[in-house]
């Protein structure tokens, strides 16, 4: 026999004349095949992962490729305020190629820009597959919108926003930069997301003048105008934060409206040492050296009461509490936003605070504590919605060749038991309306509508005014619009907030009661 | 001894090949005429004008269909017993990868354009699987020198090493006058060659001996050599030519051999510890394996930069959704605009293409398709007759089924990203001809010799009626 | 719905369904290779069933398992023996090639008989089929599975 064997003859055989048995072989192939068998299952996993469940995701990213291609050459739909009002359309240049007009520049920091050089921003980011045609709002419309000669369907997207109020907004907050956020604590439907300084979306926009308009934007590292403030603007709350702290001390059964501190009195004067730090308060002068309560700590900003309600709830649930109004993570919004904290959470204490002097400051908002004021926002709607965050959205609905699809408020989170959201109401009223709260809250007040809130003012450390702060919402007794107000380097939340607050309540009193 | 017949050149009907050809054909055609016709759709042309699809697609179809049914005639005519699956499933592979190169930016290869271009190759492999598979008929040329074959690929790695021309960082290319190609693709080929000789030769000595180490039992120390080599070769491609995607192709089918002819799961247990030593290592001191690895983490952090060919093929993917958007309506072709083209579509990301436009059925069959040819493969080597012939069958069905593999999960995301072709569809003449070669051997294996001679005691009738295969 | 768009869709799944036939055509044929692969040597073919048997050898009702090749006859070397009176020593072989049963007459002296009809050299048999050898009757029937 030869070595070769032949592949054209008969397989090699023993004396026997049986085929030469090779144990084992066999088996090993069959395991290998199944080896090979499971492999490809796991490539075929792979892609129904990719191709159903991320589908939809990726497929309408502002970066996918169908989606910038459809906006480049799709005359893109109209973005409207919730009146019908036209926030964003589209006109032609001289080469017959669309591109985008925006109706003011109050727009800048909620609708963005779609620019054909510079890409998207703002809303005409977040809905740029539905803007420019390449995915439906409904599923079926998407499956059956394949078997039409034009598949382009350019949804027109109508707003939450109130265009009027949006204006009010940033007329209000004049040369300052900060951020007024205004939403309905019932729905989730946000009203107004204004960020200050502003840009000219439609210089970007036109192909003639974008160029120059995005690079001196962009050369702006001062003011810093394409930033969002409303949703990535990270500031520190000052007092404005002792309202997660109630929230946080009251749900949690730390203390209750009628807890007093018998340590506060003495204190008063030369400040409350907590670990050898000392937290000092400035209302003494008004109330004396005596114990306050909850309602009257809210009505007065007790720097020293919130301390010690901190310290008597702790660290690890004031965390818990905070992220559960949202902190920790961005928040599930139509835009991105940045994530709030109570604490740079890397410290030994519990919920990750250094130590209780951390802690101490945190719960009354300084610290190491940053929010954004669309979460300052949320964090008073759950008050004002009875202890029910309803899910912020911008969208109302769209409308395109088949109809329109509208976008249904949804429920985000159970924060609360009602009764603790009315005892934080009750104090926010007082400290707009109370004796002593006025003080702090001046100009917040509006005739006719029973306003309750919380005003702040953020200490930045070193020299210059601090922020400005003023959260709240009216009517009290049946909330339906929550106001964030922060203006940066504004001085005291009685200074700039409160009283940009009282206008735009007025205002929204005007426009809600047409 | 051994019953020796000898070469008859007596056609013999293959009817499940030619059957499976049809279908092949017949689903080209029709996906060729819904190109065209959405070609034309989105040109703004008249559907049914001028008479059927545009005149060049249509003769390069009629080229590679017709060079399928000779490839059938001329196996019909050897008359050979031979495996009448492999030439179908491979030819519908194939044509699905005319499809997309003619649906491709036509200049991603220059001269001939794209399309014709792998038609060239496509016909040409599919005359190397037929001539190989209808004429080699002895495998003592394999067999008896397979430490020759070994020496002419490591000199061929070597002198990739030191010649070879740098293309994206990548030291692939080999060439020599007018002929480039990547010699990578013919080393496969010669390392399972030389695995199935020395395997099969000293397979009894792997079963039955072993070191202990410990709890392991290890492959008795001289044997232990042509292991270190292996993994030292690996990893050297992956140092010198950068060239993750053939190491790692090396080194699995290596493994899988080795436990294939050995059983001993205990091997391929060292093999990896060994790998995932190496890549740790490597992932330390060569930046090209960190940048993949990091790449394959999250290719969404750097979305528009080191990520971006990742993210963009999961766009793809994700903008085919189940059904696909249909051949010639997808976006491969914005390839040419800044944003969201894929560089080295037509290369190594044709599965995204694929994905984008026929959608995830369309995936699941192609994936399908390759799981045949591997089954099939391994069939072949289950039937073999030898271990010498068991061995290659299964390694050479392995090497295009690991290499599918390794492609298609990294383009998916399940490992990182190594570039290598997807055989057959894929664009490029060393992979198709190396793949070509090895599916004409592995037909050429699944021989299974002369029809059985009739029952000895039949009598004169029976064989009157029924042998027509006398002399 | 356009009706231009309706059809290249029509089309595309068209393409995509036959993907899926050849896939499973494939499948079929790789199925039915198992099964051949399955019955090796040693698994049975069909069966002899035997409905008469004056002699008593073969008895009635039993069944044989057949091979590629059975022999029968009156010799003891047949795979099947029929001790039947006008059964010859080697009397007829009954073979499966192919796909189809096949009986030779062995040059008995009073034939075999397919059917009732006398089998000349050789003849196809199908399953169901009746054989007869002398006084012997037997009836060729499928394999158990």
């Amino acid at each position: 026999m030869t070595l070769g064997g032949s592949l054209g003859g008969t397989a090699q055989r023993n004396a026997a004349g049986a085929p030469v048995r090779r144990p084992g072989i066999g088996a090993t192939l069959g395991r290998i095949g199944l080896a090979m068998a499971v492999a490809f299952g796991a490539l075929a996993a792979g892609a129904g992962y990719w191709q159903v469940w991320r589908a939809s995701e990726l497929s309408s990213a502002p970066d996918d490729a169908a989606v910038i291609a459809a906006s480049r050459r799709v005359v893109r739909g109209e973005i409207t305020d919730r009146d019908g009002e036209r926030l964003a359309w589209s006109a032609e240049d001289e080469n017959g190629e669309p591109y985008r007009v925006y109706l003011s520049r109050s727009l800048s920091g909620v609708v963005g820009y779609a620019s054909r050089a510079y890409g998207t921003a703002g809303l005409e980011r977040a809905f740029d597959a539905e803007l420019s045609g390449v995915t439906a709002a409904d599923p079926v419309q998407d499956l059956l919108k394949k078997f039409r000669t034009d598949p382009s369907d350019p949804q027109a997207l109508r707003t939450t926003l109130v265009a009027s109020l949006q204006q009010a907004a940033i007329g209000a907050l004049d040369d300052d930069s900060g951020a007024i956020v205004m939403l309905d604590p019932r729905t989730g439907e946000v009203l107004v997301l204004a960020s200050t300084p502003v840009y000219d979306a439609s210089g970007i926009a036109n192909p003639a003048t974008s160029t120059a308009t995005f690079q001196a934007l962009v050369a702006d590292d001062v003011g810093r105008p394409l930033l969002p403030r409303a949703t990535q603007g990270r500031y520190v709350p000052g007092s404005v934060f002792k309202i997660v702290t109630a929230i946080a001390a009251l749900g949690s059964g730390a203390v209750d409206v009628s807890t007093t501190f018998e340590e506060q009195p003495a204190a008063e004067a030369d400040g409350l040492l907590v670990s050898g730090f000392r937290v000092r308060d400035g209302h003494h002068s008004k109330t004396g050296s005596r114990a306050v309560d909850f309602i009257e700590a809210t009505e007065v900003s007790c720097n020293l009461w919130y301390a010690l309600a901190g310290l008597e709830t702790g660290g690890d649930r004031l965390v818990d509490w905070a992220a559960q109004l949202g902190f920790g993570e961005p928040l599930p919004f139509d835009l991105p936003t940045a994530a709030s904290q109570v604490t740079g959470g890397d410290g030994p204490a519990p919920g990750g605070f250094l130590d209780d002097v951390e802690l101490a400051s945190a719960a009354f908002g300084q610290g190491e504590t940053f929010v954004t004021p669309l979460q300052m926002a949320l964090v008073t709607s759950a008050v004002a919605n009875a202890g029910v965050i309803m899910r912020p959205h911008l969208a109302l609905s769209f409308t395109g060749k088949a109809g329109t699809t509208t976008i249904s408020p949804e429920e985000w989170r159970r924060v609360m038991p009602a009764r603790i959201a009315d005892q934080i109401t009750a104090a926010m009223v007082e400290a707009v309306n109370g004796d002593l709260g006025v003080a702090y809250t001046t100009g917040a007040q509006v005739s006719g509508l029973t306003v309750a809130g919380k005003s702040g003012t953020a200490e930045l450390g070193g020299e210059g005014e601090p922020n400005s702060w003023f959260i709240g919402f009216a009517p009290a007794d049946d909330p339906q619009v929550v106001i964030a107000v922060v203006v940066e380097h504004g001085g005291r939340g009685a200074a700039r907030a409160a009283p940009i607050a009282g206008t735009l309540l007025a205002a929204w009193k005007a426009w809600a009661g047409r | 001894m051994t019953v020796t017949v000898g070469p008859r050149l007596q056609p013999r009907l293959r009817h499940r090949e030619l059957g499976l050809l049809v279908i092949a054909v017949f689903a080209i055609t029709i996906g060729s005429v819904s190109l065209a016709l959405s070609q034309r759709q989105a040109a703004g042309e008249p559907l049914l004008g001028n008479g059927g699809p545009p005149l060049a697609s249509g003769v390069a179809l009629a080229v590679y269909l017709g060079a399928l049914f000779v490839a059938h005639a001329v196996l019909v005519l050897t008359g050979r017993r031979t495996d009448e699956v492999l030439l179908p499933t491979v030819g519908l592979l194939g044509g699905i990868s005319l499809l997309l190169m003619e649906r491709l930016p036509q200049d991603l290869a220059g001269g001939l354009g794209l399309g014709t271009t792998q038609l060239v190759w496509l016909t040409l492999s599919i005359a190397v699987i037929t001539m190989i598979a209808a004429f080699i008929r002895s495998d003592a040329w394999l067999r008896l020198y397979k430490y020759t074959w070994a020496a002419f690929g490591v000199g061929l790695l070597l002198l990739t090493f030191v010649a070879g021309r740098e293309v994206n960082g990548q030291r692939l290319t080999l060439a020599i006058g007018p002929l480039s190609g990547q010699p990578s693709e013919l080393l496969k080929v010669i390392l399972v060659i030389f695995l199935a000789g020395y395997l099969s030769e000293n397979r009894a000595l792997l079963v039955e001996q072993s070191t202990r180490v410990g709890p392991l039992r290890l492959p008795p120390l001289p044997y232990l050599a042509p292991m270190v080599a292996m993994w030292a070769i690996a990893l050297s491609i992956v140092v010198v030519q950068r060239d993750l995607g053939a190491a790692l192709l090396f080194f699995v089918v290596f493994l899988l051999l080795l436990y294939v002819t050995t059983g001993r799961g205990s091997f391929v247990a060292l093999g990896l510890v060994a790998f995932v030593a190496g890549g740790a290592v490597l992932y330390e001191v060569v930046p090209h394996v960190r940048t993949r690895v990091d790449i394959w983490l999250d290719p969404f952090a750097t979305a528009s930069g080191a990520g971006y060919q990742v993210v963009q093929a999961l766009h793809a993917f994700a903008r085919g959704g189940i059904l696909g958007t249909g051949l010639g309506a997808g976006l491969p072709e914005v390839g040419n605009l800044p944003p969201g083209g894929i560089p080295a579509l037509h290369t190594d990301f044709p599965l995204a293409a694929l994905g984008e436009e026929l959608g995830l059925i369309g995936v699941l069959a192609i994936l399908g398709l390759y799981l045949v040819v591997i089954e099939r493969g391994l069939r072949i080597a289950a039937s073999a007759a030898d271990d010498f012939r068991a061995i290659l069958a299964a390694g050479l069905s392995l090497v295009i089924g690991v290499q599918a593999f390794i492609i298609a999960a990294g383009v998916l995301k399940l490992i990182p990203l190594t570039g290598i072709t997807l055989p057959f569809i894929s664009y490029g003449g060393s992979s198709l001809l190396t793949n070509g070669l090895v599916v004409g051997l592995l037909i050429a294996l699944s021989d299974r010799g002369a029809e059985p001679p009739p029952p000895p005691t039949a009598a004169r009738g029976l064989r009157r009626i029924l042998d027509r295969g006398a002399p | 719905m356009d009706p231009v768009v309706l059809s290249i869709w029509i089309l595309r799944l068209v393409f995509l369904a036959l993907l899926y036939w050849f896939l499973w055509t494939v499948v079929r044929t790789l199925m039915r290779d198992l099964r051949a692969a399955a019955r090796e040597p040693g698994a049975e073919l069909g069966r002899l069933l035997v409905l008469a048997s004056p002699g008593g050898e073969p008895a009635v009702g039993s069944a044989f398992s057949l091979d590629a090749m059975t022999t029968m006859g009156r010799d003891v070397n047949n795979t099947i023996v029929v001790d039947d009176e006008y059964a010859s020593g080697s009397h007829a072989v009954l073979t499966y090639r192919g796909r189809a049963w096949y009986v030779e007459d062995l040059g008995s002296t009073n034939g075999t008989f397919v059917n009732g009809e006398a089998v000349d050299g050789i003849a196809a048999i199908a399953f169901g089929d009746e054989l007869q050898l002398g006084n012997v009757r037997l009836r060729l029937e499928r394999a158990r599975r």
